[in-house]
């Protein structure tokens, strides 16, 4: 069979293997998209689980406990979910090849995305219930610490992008690492918008 | 040559018919004597789904036997057979027919169980609220139900009418048998095989659970839910006796003074750590001592009628 | 995560022609999909031996009624690391690596989407089998709360110790879903991109249709059970009250997020199963498979299925009346596509030139058991029966007459079939059809007695039983120790024919699909040129060629 036509194959097989090479970004930004799209079922069986206790138990909030306070996790949610905007711009920066722009507003998310963590550290050490203190303390920490550990991934995952952006040539091939980290915390931002309505808003 | 196909198949089903509902007719001596109005039920169903069961077997597999039979290829023939792709017509007709089977036997099924009813009202209930709110909903005259207790690894009875306790279940026949299980640990599962009912115990809830004995008899409770390690051994006998012997029994025993009732778990255990190096085992949780009852019962095994 | 976005392309090297065969790179961290394939059949199946090994303990155990042989935690143990191994370390594994070896063939691409990705999932393998394994040694034994890990049972630490059997189990239990949604992701992206140049998606084998739709469930299903992996971790170490509901926890809850993943579980086992038998059913009845969109699509309407029926494990557990009802007819539903393969694939073998070879036979009795343990199931599916039989051996005999009469044998099948591909190799044909003959008579005589024994009311996972059920049990048993048996002409025929038998040609059974025309073993990247598909597959007795540039006078050629 390979005895057929050799020059016709070698032509083709040129061409055939210059696309796969072009293609393995592709591939990897959306393997990357039916992984999150997996990860999300994990939030949302969290969320029915909050949901299911919250309307069938019986002692909900530990005792002592009146609610959350919603201040300072507003300010920590808008700050969050304003990084997505950033980060959005520090896409279009690279898009353009403008490196520096691109590192000045990824930088910036990375800084929004670290204050909300300390953000959400503050609050965890001033609440006066803890992860066992009955099925919303429980919640609480899992939702909340689960959701956190996925914020952290996402600065730790920026920090490398960062890094690579001064190997040089390192774009030549397409932007799949930024582009996938940049998906990742908008799926972390829209998760904490979820989040945010069942824990705080919905008391 | 429509009309010999058609012809064909009405022969086959010719056959397969009747044997079809003779297994059916079959199937009611696999299971248990009934002893209860919900097993007549049960039962009926059961005999359905085989009748219905075998008929779909017997089609499917004799269609292949009979192409491995006959249509195997000659020793030397290297050849294809007919590439035929489909039959849209066909297609249809068997996507079909088990939609109208599937109608039928769910429809059929759900009419057996609004029949059965053996589950008192079970609305969504808040957690532990059902043990702790007094039954003030329930109409004064209905009887209090029979509270069942379940832990590791021991049934036991209580009786408010009577205020009397006991290891063995008794209830009176033709009279709907009204529960109220509950469970002190874990899940554990409440099931007399010749009453074909059962229901899981759920530590935290209370849960009404209702059936009616048509046959007086000894039969066999078993747990029916996974418990830990003596499950097997969770076992207690039921007495399905007359109404008048059911209270000429919880009368005379109400005057018994409490001992220790039937708990073949605890008794393993004890023997178990006595030679302990007998046979190898892992630490285990242990078992419940056995409670202070009116009425232990009898340790024999009811004589299985089939 | 990180892991995709850091993995640079390998910059792979054009394979070495001739390159000899290496026994080391099949214990080496290779990213070869072939290798990788093969190294997760070979653990699977050592992990099958060890769990059936325990069964046969099982069995011994359960021959009298008493609690004799074994010490009943002892049992416990048994019967959790039995079907938790039988599960996660055989099932799973062992399909994926059919998966990994013939989907990248089957579609015409040179390795998986991510070859790395491949290499670390199956490396998971052996480790969670390890940690599982381990459970064995430490204080208080293995997990004894049944596969389905209940809690309050599951959290019961007799011993009291941090490290015990149920978290072990816990933690293999884990690692298996990371590794199983690496498997996923990688297999759905690799079938849905790297596909050949004409190979559209009604091209496709409908092996090829049937793993991705088992692996869809892999990617919806597995999240849900790590969640409540997670919460029973926590409840169990740290002392949260998720699902203890001596402290307000509700264990109801778990039994959903555990069936939600569990129930489609069953389908990820299945499906695959369902394309081995559509490719083999073809090939030797040397017929096209009859109706093959609607037995490609019918796939992915199980898929969708499979996540609205998981309350039918939960019939008798505190499921409202209404409930029942709603997931009683979802799960009959299933029927009708699952009737539409069965009816394909009769309609296929209908007037064909069958040839009675060890696959063939292996196809044709799994179908029969199929067909038998689906009729069960309906009746399982529908309540007032259920409620009678749930936690019987009803049950244990409806789901090992699929799992071993259909999925097991199925995959027998596919090993005599593609045998010969993956080793170059032809396997011994009588041997191949005396293990099909212990394997269907065992299967038979192990799990049809179940069957009458759970409808007389003999309860499962019980050590000791009444001795009414004595006479089922012993049959029961006597099957058990046939298929015991039945292992070792398999064992004997796999090893002598990989060392000594007859060499392979590339296409032994005349069959059509990609992976036949090039060299068994196939070389390192597949294929010297990626080919362009111009036909459907399954083209018997049409004699048009299935690729591009290939006469169809070669093709006749090739094939004979
Ligand atoms: C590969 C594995 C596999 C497969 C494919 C199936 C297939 C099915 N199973 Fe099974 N099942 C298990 C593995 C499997 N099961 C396991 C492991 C358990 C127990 C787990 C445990 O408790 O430990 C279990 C338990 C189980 C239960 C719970 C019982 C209980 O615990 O009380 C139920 C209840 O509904 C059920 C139903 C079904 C149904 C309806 C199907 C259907 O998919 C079957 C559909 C197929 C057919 C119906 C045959 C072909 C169709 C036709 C020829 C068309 C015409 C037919 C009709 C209209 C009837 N199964
Ligand atoms: C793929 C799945 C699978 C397979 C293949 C099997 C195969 C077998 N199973 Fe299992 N089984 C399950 C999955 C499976 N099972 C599950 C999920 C459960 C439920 C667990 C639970 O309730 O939690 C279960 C439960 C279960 C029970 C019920 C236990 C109870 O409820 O108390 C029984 C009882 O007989 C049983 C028996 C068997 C037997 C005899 C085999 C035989 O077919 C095995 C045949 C034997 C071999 C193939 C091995 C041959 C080996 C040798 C000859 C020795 C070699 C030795 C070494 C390498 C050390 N199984
Ligand atoms: Cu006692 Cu389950
Ligand atoms: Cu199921």
């Amino acid at each position: 069979m390979s005895s057929v036509n050799l020059d016709q194959n070698l032509n083709t097989a040129a061409t055939v293997h210059a696309a796969e090479h072009h293609d393995e970004g592709e591939h990897r930004l959306f393997g990357f998209i039916v992984f999150l799209i997996s990860e999300s079922v994990i939030f949302l069986s969290f969320f029915v689980g909050y949901i299911v206790y919250k309307t069938s138990a019986t002692d909900w909030l530990p005792a002592g406990v009146e609610g959350l306070e919603v201040r300072e996790p507003l300010i920590n949610t808008i700050v969050l979910v304003s990084s997505s905007f950033v980060i959005y711009f520090a896409e279009r920066f690279l898009h353009k090849e403008n490196l520096w722009g691109f590192r000045a507003f990824w930088l910036l998310t990375m800084a929004m995305g670290s204050f909300f963590l300390y953000g959400q550290a503050v609050e965890w050490a001033g609440l006066p219930f803890s992860f066992t203190d009955g099925l919303f303390g429980g919640t609480f920490y899992l939702l909340t610490g689960f959701h956190g550990l996925h914020v952290l991934t996402g600065v730790l995952m920026q920090g490398v992008m960062l890094g690579r952006s001064f190997i040089p040539g390192n774009y030549d091939d397409g932007e799949v690492g930024v582009a996938a980290t940049s998906l990742f915390w908008h799926f972390v931002d829209v998760i904490w918008i979820i989040l945010f309505i069942l824990i705080y808003v919905w008391q | 040559m429509n009309i010999r196909v058609l012809l064909r198949l009405a022969a086959l089903a010719g056959i397969m018919a009747p044997i079809s509902l003779w297994i059916g007719q079959l199937s009611y001596s696999w299971m248990p004597e009934p002893a209860s109005a919900e097993a007549l039920l049960v039962d009926d169903l059961f005999s359905f789904l085989t009748t219905l069961g075998t008929f779909i077997f017997l089609g499917v597999v004799g269609t292949l036997l009979y192409s491995v039979l006959f249509q195997r290829a000659a020793r030397y023939d290297e050849g294809d057979g007919p590439p035929i792709e489909g039959n849209l017509t066909l297609e249809i007709v068997w996507t079909a027919i088990p939609i109208v089977l599937v109608i039928w036997i769910a429809g059929y099924s759900y009419k057996i169980y609004d029949e059965m009813g053996i589950l008192g009202p079970m609305e969504h209930m808040h957690m532990g609220e059902a043990i702790a709110a007094p039954l003030t909903t329930q109409a004064s005259t209905e009887p209090e139900p029979i509270e069942v207790h379940a832990r590791q690894w021991v049934w036991e009875f209580y009786y408010p009418e009577a205020g009397v306790t006991s290891t063995e279940l008794h209830l009176p026949n033709n009279t709907r048998a009204k529960l109220a299980l509950t469970s002190e640990d874990v899940l554990h599962g409440f099931f007399v095989p010749a009453f074909r009912v059962k229901q899981d115990i759920i530590p935290g809830r209370k849960i009404d659970f209702e059936f009616t004995p048509i046959r007086e008899g000894v039969y066999r409770l078993r747990d029916s839910q996974y418990s830990g390690t003596y499950f097997a051994a969770m076992q207690a006998n039921v007495v399905v006796e007359s109404p008048e012997a059911y209270q000429q029994w919880l009368h005379d025993v109400a005057a018994r003074s409490p001992q220790p009732g039937l708990n073949p778990s605890y008794d393993e255990y004890q023997v178990k750590v006595e030679n302990r190096e007998n046979r190898p085992g892992w630490k285990t949780v242990t078992p419940a001592p056995a409670p202070l009852v009116n009425f232990p019962g009898s340790p024999e095994l009811p004589v299985p009628r089939l | 995560m990180t892991d995709l976005s850091l993995e640079t392309a390998p910059k792979r090297e054009q394979p070495v022609p001739g390159e000899p065969e290496n026994w080391r790179r099949f214990f080496s961290f290779s990213t070869d999909h072939k290798v990788i394939g093969i190294q997760y059949m070979v653990v699977a199946f050592v992990f099958f031996l060890i769990g059936g090994f325990l069964a046969m303990v099982m069995r011994g155990e359960l021959i009298t009624p008493e609690a004799d042989l074994i010490d009943r935690t002892v049992y416990n143990a048994l019967f959790t690391m039995h079907g938790t191994i039988m599960l996660f370390m055989w099932t799973f594994p062992v399909l994926n690596g059919l998966a990994n070896y013939l989907v990248p063939l089957q579609i015409g691409a040179r390795d998986m989407a991510f070859p790395r990705l491949n290499a670390v999932a199956f490396w998971l393998v052996p480790v969670f089998g390890v940690i599982l394994m381990a459970s064995f040694l430490v204080p208080g034994g293995p997990a004894q709360a049944g596969w389905w890990s209940y809690p309050p049972v599951s959290l019961q630490n007799p011993t009291g110790n941090l490290i015990n059997g149920q978290f072990l189990w816990i933690l293999a239990v884990a690692l298996s879903g990371i590794s199983s949604i690496m498997g996923g992701v990688n297999i759905v992206t690799t079938i849905i991109r790297m596909r050949a140049p004409g190979m559209t998606f009604f091209k496709m084998p409908v092996f090829c249709w049937a793993v991705a739709a088992a692996q869809t469930i892999q990617l919806f299903g597995l999240p849900a059970l790590t969640a409540g992996a997670v919460m029973l971790l926590f409840d169990l170490t740290v002392g949260t009250s998720f699902f203890d509901p001596a402290k307000g926890g509700d264990p109801v809850l778990f039994q959903h997020f555990f069936w939600f993943y569990s129930h489609p579980a069953v389908y990820v086992i299945i499906l695959p199963v369902f394309g081995i038998f559509s490719e083999v059913f073809p090939v030797y009845a040397r017929k096209p498979l009859f109706g093959y969109h609607f037995v490609a699509v019918s796939s992915f309407v199980i898929t969708g299925l499979s996540a609205i029926v998981w309350v039918h494990h939960m019939f008798a557990s505190g499921t409202p009346g209404w409930m029942r009802m709603l997931f009683m007819a979802t799960s009959m539903a299933i029927s009708v596509p699952t009737g539409v393969k069965i009816f394909a694939w009769v309609a296929t073998i209908w007037g064909g030139k069958i040839r009675l070879t060890t696959p063939m036979l292996f196809a044709l009795g799994g179908l029969v058991n199929f067909l038998f343990a689906g009729i069960t199931g309906i009746m399982l599916a529908a309540v007032p029966f259920d409620i009678h039989v749930n936690n019987t051996y009803f049950v244990v005999g409806h789901f090992h007459y699929v799992i071993y009469g259909a999925a097991v044998m199925g995959i027998y099948a596919a090993i005599y079939h593609w045998f010969p591909k993956m080793t170059g190799r032809m396997y011994y044909e009588g041997l191949g059809k005396l293990h099909f003959v212990l394997t269907f008579a065992g299967v038979a005589l192990n799990f049809v007695p179940m069957h009458f024994a759970g409808l007389m009311g003999m309860p499962r996972r019980v050590a000791s039983y009444d001795p009414e059920f004595a006479y089922w049990n012993v049959l029961a048993s006597l099957g058990g120790f046939l298929l015991g048996v039945s292992t070792l002409p398999f064992l004997l025929n796999m090893i002598s024919s990989w060392i000594q038998g007859e060499k392979a040609p590339a296409n032994p059974w005349r069959a059509i699909g990609l992976e036949w025309l090039v060299a068994s073993p196939p070389p390192h990247e597949n294929f010297a040129e990626i080919p362009t598909v111009v036909s459907a597959p399954y083209g018997y007795g049409k004699n048009e060629p299935l690729i591009a540039s290939q006469a169809s006078t070669e093709l006749a050629s090739e094939l004979s």
